[in-house]
């Protein structure tokens, strides 16, 4: 159930119906993953001299990414933390005199964040997913297919459980889980209940697809 | 190496669910609590969950890389691929550690050493990224240590609920596992 330069393949297990596109977009998200992994990893081991040029590379996806619709505040908001954090440390150990290095490390530091942003922001998910199911196991990509498929499902159920714990008075409002002594009733109230559906939820699925001969073939078997 | 991740299909999507799960509740809830290290408690929940409901070695890294590619797909988190690093360094080390101490302290024990050393490889990972973005080695180590300082109280806190959770599964006769104890 992987999907191998087939045009339409649909995937039903479970009542979860999922239909993958290939094609159009693939060859773009490929590329802006290989580019974000570039970027990202430059921002730690390029040599301080060369840092100019990726901060051209950076603003450029900057540029892209506010034209995309991007919240330019995540960035902003990831900047002001670093640079008071880092710089307040700087100071504080080594005087006045370093600084300028802090803030070469602040500047480093958004830009290993930068391409991650512009990623998120470009890219679709399902087509990052598509693309990942070429290097993954065709059992891993199938979980990962499964579970994104049936993420929905999961959410509207940690949602039920959550509103209807909350009526019952659970401390579990957002205002009262910023203390953490009331963690343990949002495990106890909404996690375990959500394992326990995760759990029996997982014997189904298997079953569904086993009834279906996954991974009895050594071929890659397709559901059309 | 495949024998390690070669699990049955049912543990796996339980994996992938629970992974799914945990970057899900993390986009959901979004502690907004000020304080680095939240995120340690969420991660150290469930991978401890996944270890003790499929019981073998390699679950947890299986959960942890899980959860970096959901991460990814979903962006989530500050997103990119070094997000993959994030989520796979502490689980790493959390399954091999496990692999040392399995079978040498009870599982209240197991589950708070192995998460605290999930915190450690969590804290080193920044401690590396600070030294390889340049930053002098003193500040690097005293931002390594309010890491391992803020992640440590959430890890604790997230090792302590897993054995009764993990109780309460086995008393409704869901965990078929009776090697975790």
């Amino acid at each position: 159930m992987k999907t191998s330069g087939g045009r339409h393949c649909r995937n039903s297990v479970n009542g979860a119906n999922t239909v993958i596109k290939s094609g159009k977009g693939i060859g773009w998200t490929a590329t802006g993953l290989i580019l974000a992994l570039v970027l990202s990893s430059a921002a730690f081991f390029i040599a301080t001299q060369y840092l100019f040029g990726l901060i051209i590379c950076n603003l450029g996806l900057i540029i892209h990414g506010v034209y995309r619709r991007g919240d330019f505040w995540v960035i902003g908001r990831v900047f002001l933390a670093q640079l008071v954090i880092t710089l307040s440390l700087y100071y504080l150990m080594h005087g006045k005199d370093q600084l300028l290095e802090g803030a070469t490390v602040v500047l480093r530091v958004l830009m290993a964040f930068i391409p991650g942003w512009w990623l998120s922001v470009t890219c679709r998910p399902e087509k990052i997913g598509e693309v990942l199911t070429w290097i993954l196991p065709a059992k891993w990509a199938f979980v990962i297919a499964a579970s994104l498929s049936l993420l929905p499902t999961m959410t509207r159920e940690v949602r039920e459980i959550y509103q209807i714990q909350c009526l019952r008075g659970a401390r579990i409002t957002p205002k009262a889980l910023k203390d953490p002594r009331n963690w343990s009733e949002l495990i106890h109230c909404v996690i375990f209940p959500l394992l326990i559906q995760l759990l029996k939820l997982s014997k189904q699925t298997a079953m569904a697809a086993q009834l279906r001969h996954f991974g009895k073939h050594k071929k890659t078997t397709h559901w059309r | 190496m495949r024998k390690v991740f070669n699990f049955s299909l049912q543990d796996a999507l339980f994996i992938g669910f629970c992974a799914t799960l945990l970057v899900a509740l993390k986009s959901m809830l979004r502690l907004k609590l000020g304080v680095a290290g939240h995120s340690m408690f969420l991660m150290t929940f469930f991978y401890l969950i996944c270890y003790g409901v499929v019981g073998r070695v390699g679950s947890i890294t299986a959960c942890g890389f899980l959860s970096g590619l959901v991460a990814m797909m979903l962006s989530v988190g500050k997103g990119g691929p070094l997000i993959l690093i994030k989520f796979g360094l502490p689980a790493l080390a959390m399954d091999l550690s496990m692999m040392l101490f399995a079978g040498l302290l009870t599982l209240k024990w197991r589950c708070v050493v192995v998460g605290l050393v999930g915190c450690f490889a969590w804290a080193a990972k920044v401690w590396v990224e600070n030294l390889l973005m340049g930053m002098t080695i003193q500040v690097a180590l005293v931002q390594f240590g309010l890491s391992m300082l803020r992640g440590g109280a959430f890890t604790l806190l997230a090792a302590l609920m897993v054995p009764p959770v993990l109780n309460r599964l086995r008393a409704h006769d869901l965990l078929f596992n009776e090697e975790i104890k």
